[in-house]
Order: C-alpha cells, then structure tokens, then sequence
C-alpha cells in the first residue's frame, strides 16, 4: 500500500535533485529544466496531500489540485519568458554556459 | 462608490487597449503611449480614494476568500499605481537609452511603456492577496513582467546578464515559495490565510512541518525584499537592468514583498522560532548591506546595496509586527528613492553611472544637483527629511519590543550610511567638473522631481498625514 509519506519521499527526492541541478549544472537550459522539476516536485506533494485529506462526505480537497493547474501555467508561461531570454543571449554570445556571463562582478 | 477589483480591471484594460493601439498606430510617436499611460493611471489613482467597503474576511465568501480590501491594501494600490507613474516619468526619459538598443524600424518603446502597466496590476492585486493561490499567481504577474523588463535593453550584454540571473534566481524562489506552500496546505489543509490562523490555533498541530513550510516561504519572500542571505541577485541585477526599471525593482517589488511577508507572518505569529529567525535575517541584512556599499564606486550597485541595508530597517519594524512603522519607511523609501534614480537616469544619458561622472554636477545643473542632495541625505536619514523619521518609527518600535541588539547593530550601520551616501554629495558640490555642459530636463521630470523634492521635506518636518491615512 503506498502512503502520504511515500509519495512526500518522492517529491522531497525530485525537489533536491531539482535544486542540486540548479546549483551545481553549468548549462542555463539544464537549470531551466531542473527549476522545472522543482515546481513538479510541489505538484506531486500538493496532489499526494489533497489526495489523503478527505472530507467527512468522501471527497479529497480539491483546493490544492486548483493550485496545481495554476503552478503549471505559470510554469509554462515563465518558460516561455525564459526561453526567449536564452535565444538573445545566445545570439549576443553562441554561449548558453553560466561561466562564460561574468562581466558584473562585486 | 466603487468596489475595489474594478480598479485593476481598469489597469488591465488600459495595458490593452495601449498595446492594441501600439500594435495598429505605427506612424506616431511613442512617448504618446507614455503619456496616455500616466493620464489612465492617474485616474485610476483619483478612483482609488472612492472604493466601498467589502465584508470581513471571517464571513467572506466567493471571491472575497481570495481578495480583501483593507485600508492597508487600498492604500499600497495607491502606492504601486504611483510607483509606477513615476517610473513611467522616468523611462520617457530613459527613451533614448532604448531606441539605441533596437536598430531598425521597430523601435521597441512601445512595449517598454506598456509592460510596466501589467505590473502594477499585479501588484495591485498581490497587496489584496489573503489565499496562497492569489499571492502565488499575482506575484508571478509581477515576477514575469519583470524578466521582460530587466532584460529589455537586450543589445547591451550587461542587461542580458542581468536579466538572465534575475530570471534563474526569482524561478527558483518560485520553486520554494511553491513548495512550502504545498507543506503548509499539507499540515493545515487551507490556503487562505485566515483560516490557516485557525487551523494553527488548535493544538493537533503539527508544529515542525508548519515551521518547515513557512522557512521556505520565507526563503521565497526573502528573494523578493533582498534580504541577506538571499541577497546575491541584487548587485548585478540593479546594476545591469535599464535605469528606470532598477527604480520600479527596488520600490515596486520591495514593497508588495513587504506587505505579503507582513501578511503571511501574522498566522504564524505564534511559532517562536520564526522571531529568532527574522532577529537574525535583519541583523545580518543590516550589516552586509551597509558594509558592502562602502566601496562601491558605481552609483546604481551603490543603491543596490543601498536598498540591501533599507531591507534591513524594514526587517526591524517587521520583527516587531508594527505595520505602520513598516508602511511609512516604505513610503519615505518611495520618494528618496525615485528622487534619486530620478537624477540618476538624466544624468548618466549625459556622462554615465559611475559617482565620478557627477563631479562638479552643482555647477552643471544645480536643480539635479539639490535633487540628488535631498534624495541622498534623506536615504542617509539625517533630520527633516522623510526618511529619518522613517527610521526613527522603526527604531522607536523596536525600543518598545526591548530588541535591543537590532537598535544597536541598526544606529550604528546608520553612521556606515552616513559615509557612502555622503560621498555622492562630496562628488557633486566639492568635486571641479570635468567638463561644463547644461544638463536640459524635460518639464515633466522638473515637476516630478520638484514634487519628490516637497514631498521629502513635507513628510520629514509634517508625517501627520500619512499616519491619519493609516489610522483611519
């Protein structure tokens, strides 16, 4: 039988390797994709949440699937934001890699 | 009498109907866009002070689970939609900087002057936001509109990177933000904010997965404020970003974060490691903040950094729950602020950003000049002007609270202040110019900046108003 808890074992696994790609990658479409699964990563638990909480008349609590629908879009339209940052950059520099955009420095 | 979503139903509209009108009219001048698009939000700013009343939210129902007009909400509407009229102001006269950076027909100005409406619609709606799903989805309107901006003068190589790591670090805030809301909703089973305060006011709690999900909240709130250690974005980004749009970050967006952390703060008021936990955000943010600014050499990292050590004060009225004292450093931060990223945008489109190029700027344009005075004397907090009786709220709250350690750490990054703020003044009246040149500025940015100056002076000597206003 799978459990709440399996499911936010799940999540907190896909967030960490989430924010480990983020952190440690070098290629800017390797972070967008790994930001990506962070937002994923809240889909699932916000879904495994909503899924065990039922009401008293059987029903789970739609609230949070709602949220999730909004999280996707969102996500959706950030990538396409995102994405056509990329393009300009990559036209200014044939470059998509975080070391090679260093000119602010402290 | 109105009621209060209509007033952002109007800002979008009016977003449209400009971009509509840009897309088909091609042959006019694009500054008429700007022009139309400060007339519609100023009627809308007359509109604000005629909004009806609307159930509390304790019997809320429908849209009013999601949505609350309070008087703190009315008034920062006020606030973003006048933010954004004087960030308008300012990109008419950034308008050169922008044409240069898109060579050929299409000039780019058009969406330059009608992104920022969209924005302040968000953040109208953020500052009414009382349900996650609400704060989550307008704070993304204003997080999104702002990658467009950042990153719109997109020829210039230092704008892309700007706007390349404000883009990866605000995503990734998204992300905490998201899953801490997904914990909260776990432990509580609610997104609206007023019945999550019930649901942790009964003891079956639990308190360590409410605590876990409201720290990455706070991870997420705390990119939007710049606080420390989630400050690294700041520097580049204002640095890179168009002028204009620096000033629209830094009061803008500082300030719905401000008003959706005091928000989300008053249910969890309860847990006391969340105290702990803000005492040691503000002091850190005080101190790196003022530190850093010390040597820098360029004026916009310098207010940069400068915005870093306001995030600190603010922190200080936000430890201790004093809303008013928040609210009004956010409005003497509003006019100290634009004033000097007002200077600061005619000025560097005649010599540049560094404080070198304002050498001698008294002799050059003494009206610029006296500006950036007041506007950096009041950031520095000296006496009659608004930003010391800013501070003097928050310091004064804080004494009350017997939070002696932020009194301290605070007064005396207030003598660091004092130095790098003071400097800028140095360059301007003591400093031989190195070349004598009239500045012109356009009428409409004499009277804005000469209504920023007033204002300055108005509420450092005479607050009265503002506190009415909050009170009421």
């Amino acid at each position: 039988m799978i459990t709440l808890g399996d499911y936010l074992i799940v999540s907190g696994i896909l967030f960490a390797i989430g924010f480990a790609g983020v952190m440690l990658r070098r290629n800017l479409i390797i972070i967008l994709m790994s930001l990506e699964l962070m937002l994923n990563a809240a889909n699932l638990s916000l879904v495994a949440f909503s899924r065990f909480r039922v009401s008293p008349a059987g029903l789970p609590n739609y609230n949070a699937q709602v949220f999730v629908f909004f999280i996707i879009t969102v996500a959706a339209a950030e990538v396409a934001v995102g994405l056509a940052i990329l393009v300009a950059l990559f036209r200014a520099r044939q470059t998509t890699d975080v070391k090679d955009i260093s000119e602010l420095k402290f | 009498m109105i009621t209060a979503p209509l007033l952002e139903v109007g800002v979008l509209v009016l977003g449209m109907v400009i971009l509509m009108f840009e897309a088909f009219a091609t042959k006019i001048d694009k500054r008429i866009l700007a022009f139309a698009a400060i007339a519609g939000l100023a009627i809308v700013l007359v509109a604000t002070f005629f909004v009806a009343p609307v159930p509390s939210p304790n019997q809320a129902t429908g849209f009013w689970n999601f949505y609350t007009v309070d008087r703190l909400s009315v008034f920062f509407k006020q606030f973003a939609l006048l933010t954004t009229i004087l960030v308008l102001i300012m990109m008419i006269d950034y308008a050169p900087a922008v044409r240069s950076s898109f060579p050929g027909a299409h000039d780019g100005l058009g969406e330059f002057f009608t992104v920022p409406i969209f924005t302040c619609a968000g953040l109208m709606y953020l500052v009414s936001a009382i349900d996650f799903i609400f704060i989550f989805v307008s704070l993304e309107l204003v997080t999104i509109s702002f990658y467009v901006l950042v990153s719109f003068t997109r020829k210039n190589p230092v704008t892309l990177e700007a706007g390349v790591k404000y883009l990866v670090l605000s995503a990734l805030s998204t992300a905490f933000l998201v899953y801490g809301i997904a914990w909260i909703f776990g432990v509580t089973g609610q997104t609206n904010l007023q019945r999550i305060t019930e649901a942790l006011a009964t003891p079956s709690t639990d308190q360590s997965a409410t605590l876990l999900g409201m720290v990455l909240v706070l991870v997420a709130l705390g990119f939007k404020i710049a606080a420390v250690p989630f400050q690294i974005w700041v520097p580049d980004v204002y640095q890179g970003a168009p002028t204009p749009v620096t000033a629209y970050l830094s009061v803008g967006s500082k300030a719905a974060g401000f008003v959706v952390l005091l928000r989300v703060l008053r249910p969890f008021a309860t847990l006391p490691q969340m105290q702990r936990l803000l005492v040691l955000i503000a002091l850190l943010t005080l101190i790196y903040g003022n530190l850093a600014a010390l040597p820098q050499g360029n004026l916009k990292r310098l207010l940069a950094y400068s915005s870093i050590a306001h995030t600190g004060y603010l922190l200080i009225g936000v430890v201790c729950l004093d809303s008013n004292a928040v609210v009004f450093y956010l409005v003497a931060y509003l006019l100290m602020t634009h004033l000097s990223f007002a200077v600061l945008v005619i000025v560097a489109q005649q010599t540049g950003e560094q404080i070198a190029d304002f050498d001698g700027l008294a002799k050059r344009s003494p009206f610029l000049a006296f500006a950036m005075l007041i506007g950096m004397v009041s950031l520095a907090g000296v006496p009659f002007t608004a930003g010391f009786l800013g501070k003097f709220f928050i310091f004064y709250a804080a004494i009350l609270q017997r939070q002696i350690a932020l009194v301290v750490i605070g007064v005396i990054t207030v003598g660091c202040g004092f130095y790098y703020y003071l400097k800028v003044v140095r360059a301007m009246y003591w400093q031989p110019a190195a070349k004598i040149d009239n500045i012109s500025v356009s009428t409409l940015s004499r009277i804005a900046i000469g209504a920023l100056i007033a204002a300055t002076i108005w509420l450092g000597v005479y607050p009265q108003p503002i506190l009415d206003a909050l009170k009421r």
